[in-house]
């Protein structure tokens, strides 16, 4: 069969001729479809799209065949791009009238794929030209390969799947950018290897444009090539310098708003996270490297792939970038990266759990057990971090960079400059190579001891900088807080004095194999304990308010022969838990050194392998339904992307102060803040709301109409966000005086789209005219009011309309609402007129001049006490008046609904003696996220209030008895 | 190769007189056929910044030579080879 075949000229003539004719035909007929009226919906849809795309790989296919061996390469760069859509398109990113179905993917993918393999043959062996008889040898592929290729494959698959299934980090990682990456490399394992890297540009920039939108992506590698163009203007490099400094100062005035430009609001955080720090390391290699740079390699460096969805990035080293491009076989290089991606997998998925239900709030920190708690889990909070940079570096690695580790077993740090080393580990080699060396080298003739503590105070004074910069860039504000300028302070003279003694008595290196005694790990992990504890006491100060909170936190455990016991008893147990840890792990690396010169164990591998596979069991719905009872509850809830409680009432109290505590990169919500867009005010920033300089803090402004993100907000004569109402109702109308927050007045969707006016409407139209002519709700709801606020609305406010009855809407977080309240009102020295409420304050050990945060932290076990007084004072108030007293709970979106929580505080109402409504179930069987404002506003939109609106009107129906508003 | 006093060395025998400086300053006790020319120094954590420092004064005393910032970075000295080779293009 082989000699007939390549002796004969016409299959080699012909075989190309009809590739192309059949894949012109088939594109043709997939873009014609419409006129040719096979049926159908009308327009170019992801079916067609698919078609057109294979048929065009085939048509391309016999072009690369028919081609000379000197013009093939431009059919080829056509296959490159063709493979570049074929993945964004099976990455659900690109959507032509909709998403593409799972065959029509793969169809367009397999053609590619074929396409890419057949002619690759072709290009291996140029030398025969287009001999057909080369067919059979594609079957004949190394099996070694093959199999290697497929455990790879499959490992990054059930990955994918895994990602997605537990919702890790966002949704463009987990629906889109790991099916690029997973797509991406089938493709880019088959290119001929001068076009992998072109490939992986290629898909960087597509993910750009599928992600931010087309136009934000235009945008973005638009200013991104005009900055790397001034690298290489052809003038000296001071002036090139120059000259980005100027731009740099022209887009830093634009990111400050002093230039107003909200049409880069959402590249902000992607493009400055790509150039802020790798434009320093690129612009210092150009000065020094050996190499000359590449267009391809400098536009990879930057447009990274795995950048547009993780604006907190590696400072990847340039150099290190070229040089360790394909540097070993690829698939030790590959399967390295699918480690590093499983570790960060497992990071984020721990990082998830002590988030959830570990982490404490600082204000709930009580006792010397809970600060110790508190303490621990506040620094192992960092593993979102390192979770963050092993997925990403582990991603880099499937496309041939071989870069190094980014963090090495920081736990494990037995000092403060071994902590610098191991820690974010790029972050080092950065500050070492353009900072450290050249600053070290400048001043060498003061003496080594001077140099060295210059040099390394210099490093930590810049790593605090450029700390504030990034967060600049980011978030648009300049981080400038005692607290963190403090701990880089304190840092830097731990390792400056650990550097001097390191100098001075060296450091133990070892060469190969060394077996450690008892004694060489009990140091060790001695060193390790007192490191780790040094550090969780420091990160606490880098993540408290002001130095004050911190203090105030610390202050929390008083010294006493017990709290000092728990101490020691604490460091015994982590000392211990280190020497084990440290133990296994000499053990570990003692039998990778046997193994070094050997392939990538098959051991090892298999580790891997059945990690992946237990996550994937395990975040698996259909397997963990089985489990049942709490475990369920808790893969469920693993499986949940939500922000925990602290960072839930952070972002509900951020809608109306300006927050700092947002301040930390391993929060979900500097996330969501780094999102928002700048010319997105709180209610309190416009002037539909003014502080009032009393005990209500804040009102709505009469008489005022505004646009509130988009929407019209109208505030009537009378301060209620609501239609206008005569002060004494109407003969025959039944008045309900609506109280509570944000949610309940309609923040962030229209004038009549909150659930109240829909309420009224459905009311009047439905029943006026039969027991009542008339039904009317007065909407006295400010944004951030507490249950204590609302009592002084009803005893100064509400009375006056003469309302039937009092509709209190609640929400999750009603004790928490009455203690911050009560800590801000007492921390002013606020002249509150409840003195039954100043005692409970009084007897919990509050006194004057504390501040907020101590006036929290004495008055959160007391919640329920200040909400139950509260409530009951609602209640007399309300029946005094011959009103109807009706606590109504509301779900907020921010929270997760816990069903104790609401039983609880459903019996604090009724037991203060109100008629109670439930509708924590108003948004069953609903996507949350299609039900709020924003990504970062998550008050409920115009179709959660009409949930709402709905299932208060059937809860109402069902009350009948007790709240007769119907005949 | 020749440095600025006018001594001559060979390739092997500056790689020599490193590997010495290196075992003896930093890896005291360990087996000598241990440290290879290939070995990796800073990825592989034998050179840190502080005896990356230490190194650079010890190769400019002994071979009479002026090195750079720059040329402390893994390109230049992250194997015995490489720091002979930067040595010998400064000889």
């Amino acid at each position: 069969m082989q000699r007939i075949l390549s002796r004969s000229n016409r299959w080699n003539r012909l075989l190309p001729i009809t590739l192309i004719l059949t894949g012109a035909a088939i594109t043709v007929i997939a873009v014609a479809a419409d006129l040719l009226n096979f049926g159908g919906p009308r327009g170019i849809g992801p079916r067609q799209v698919s078609l057109a795309l294979s048929g065009f790989a085939v048509f391309v296919t016999g072009v690369v065949w028919i081609s000379s061996a000197r013009q093939r390469y431009i059919s080829e760069w056509f296959q490159v791009a063709l493979a570049t859509i074929a993945v964004v398109f099976a990455a659900d990113l690109l959507v032509i009238n909709g998403l593409p179905e799972f065959g029509a993917k793969h169809l367009a993918l397999a053609s590619i794929g074929f396409s890419i393999l057949t002619t690759g043959t072709i290009s291996a062996s140029s030398a025969d030209g287009r001999n057909v008889g080369l067919w059979p040898n594609l079957l004949t592929l190394d099996k070694l390969q093959i199999s290697r290729f497929l455990s790879i494959a499959f490992q990054l698959g059930l990955l994918v799947f895994v990602v997605r299934l537990f919702r890790l980090e966002n949704q463009a990682l987990y629906q889109n950018l790991m099916l690029l990456t997973f797509y991406g490399f089938l493709i880019h394992y088959f290119l001929p290897s001068h076009y992998r890297l072109p490939f992986f540009l290629f898909i960087s920039l597509a993910a750009i444009a599928g992600i931010l939108g087309f136009v934000n992506g235009i945008k973005l590698i638009g200013i991104g090539l005009g900055l790397i163009g001034i690298c290489h203007l052809p003038i000296s490099y001071n002036a090139r310098v120059v000259i980005l400094l100027v731009t740099g100062t022209a887009l830093a005035a634009l990111r400050a708003g002093w230039i107003q430009s909200s049409s880069l609001d959402v590249i902000w955080p992607v493009l400055a996270s790509m150039f802020m720090f790798r434009l320093i390391i690129y612009m210092y290699d150009l000065k020094h490297s050996k190499a000359t740079p590449t267009l391809t390699s400098s536009l990879s460096y930057f447009f990274l792939l795995p950048n547009v969805v993780f604006p907190f990035f590696p400072v990847v080293d340039y150099s290190t970038f070229r040089r360790t491009y394909y540097n070993e076989d690829q698939h030790q290089i590959y399967q390295r990266g699918l480690q590093w991606m499983l570790r960060g997998v497992i990071h984020l998925i721990l990082y998830r759990y002590i988030n959830y239900y570990i982490m404490l709030a600082p204000g709930d920190v009580s006792n010397t057990v809970e600060l110790v708690r508190f303490l621990i889990t506040n620094f192992a909070l960092y593993l979102r971090i390192s979770g963050q940079f092993h997925l990403i570096i582990g991603i880099l690695h499937l496309f041939g960079f071989n870069l190094p580790e980014t963090h090495l077993l920081y736990f494990l740090a037995s000092s403060f400059t071994d902590l610098w080393r191991r820690i974010n580990i790029y972050w080092k080699d950065f500050m070492l190579k353009v900072f450290y060396y050249p600053t070290y080298f400048r001043i060498r003739q003061w003496g080594a001891n001077k140099s060295l503590i210059f040099a390394t105070a210099f490093v930590f004074f810049l790593t605090w900088f450029f700390h504030a910069y990034q967060w600049f860039w980011l978030r648009g504000t300049f981080l400038l807080t005692a607290p963190d300028m403090l701990f880089w302070f304190i840092l830097a003279c731990l390792v400056v004095v650990n550097t001097l003694y390191e100098s001075r008595r060296g450091r133990k290196r070892i060469l190969g194999q060394r077996y450690m005694t008892a004694g060489d790990i009990a140091a060790r992990a001695l060193g390790t304990a007192v490191t780790f504890t040094v550090m969780t006491v420091l990160w606490s100060l880098w993540s408290s308010d002001s130095i004050r909170d911190w203090i105030a936190l610390i202050s929390v455990m008083k010294v006493t022969p017990e709290n000092i016991a728990v101490l020691l008893l604490v460091f015994l147990i982590i000392t211990v838990v280190f020497g084990l840890v440290i133990w296994i792990s000499s053990l570990a690396d003692n039998k990778t050194e046997k193994n070094l010169k050997q392939p990538t164990s098959f051991g090892f591998n298999a580790v891997t392998v059945g990690a992946i596979v237990l996550l994937f069991l395990i975040g698996n719905p259909v397997i963990y339904s089985q489990i049942g009872g709490k475990t369920q509850e808790l893969i469920s809830d693993l499986t949940a992307n939500r922000l925990s409680d602290r960072e839930a009432a952070l972002l509900q109290r951020g809608y109306y102060e300006d927050l700092i505590g947002v301040n930390r990169f391993n929060s979900q919500l500097w996330e969501i803040y780094s999102k928002r867009p700048s010319d997105w005010p709180t209610l309190t920033e416009t002037e539909a709301a003014r502080q009032t300089g009393d005990n209500f803090i804040v009102e709505l402004v009469p008489s005022t109409s505004i646009s509130f993100h988009g929407e019209k907000l109208s505030i009537n004569r009378w301060g209620m966000r609501d239609r206008d109402y005569e002060r004494i109702p109407a003969p025959g109308t039944y008045r309900i005086a609506l109280t509570g927050p944000s949610f309940v007045m309609g923040y962030g969707v229209a004038d009549d789209e909150g659930f109240e006016p829909l309420l009224e409407d459905r009311l009047n139209s439905e029943n006026a005219g039969s027991l009542y002519n008339k039904y009317e709700i007065l909407n006295f709801a400010v944004p951030g009011y507490s249950a204590i606020q609302n009592l002084m609305v009803l005893e100064q406010k509400a009375l006056a309309f003469q309302p039937n009855a009092m509709f209190f809407m609640a929400h999750q977080r009603e004790e928490e609402a009455v203690v911050l309240y009560l800590a801000d009102r007492m921390s002013v020295g606020a002249e509150l007129p409840y003195p039954d409420l100043l005692e409970v304050a009084r007897r919990a050990g509050v006194e004057p001049g504390a501040t907020k945060v101590e006036a929290e932290r004495l008055l959160q076990p007391v919640g329920t006490e200040i909400l139950s007084w509260t409530y009951r004072r609602i209640v007399e108030v309300s029946r005094a008046h011959g009103i109807l007293p009706v606590w109504i709970f509301m779900p907020t979106l921010e929270n997760p609904l816990r069903h104790e929580e609401i039983v609880h505080l459903a019996r604090v109402a009724r037991e203060s003696g109100f008629i109670v409504l439930d509708l924590s179930d108003a948004y069953d069987n609903q996507d949350l996220e299609s039900l709020v404002v924003a990504y970062w506003d998550k008050h409920p939109n115009a179709k959660g209030h009409m949930l709402i609106a709905e299932d208060l009107y059937r809860k109402l129906q069902e009350k009948d008895k007790e709240i007769p508003l119907f005949q | 190769m020749t440095n600025i006093n006018g001594e001559k060395l060979t390739m092997q025998e500056v790689k020599e007189i490193i590997k010495g400086y290196i075992l003896e300053e930093f890896l005291p006790g360990e087996n000598a056929a241990e440290l290879t020319d290939s070995t990796p120094l800073i990825t592989g954590g034998i050179l840190d910044s502080l005896a990356t420092i230490k190194l650079v004064a010890f190769l400019e005393q002994r071979f009479q030579i002026q090195i750079q910032a720059h040329e402390t970075m893994i390109d230049y000295l992250d194997t015995i080879s490489d720091i002979a080779q930067l040595v010998s293009s400064k000889m």
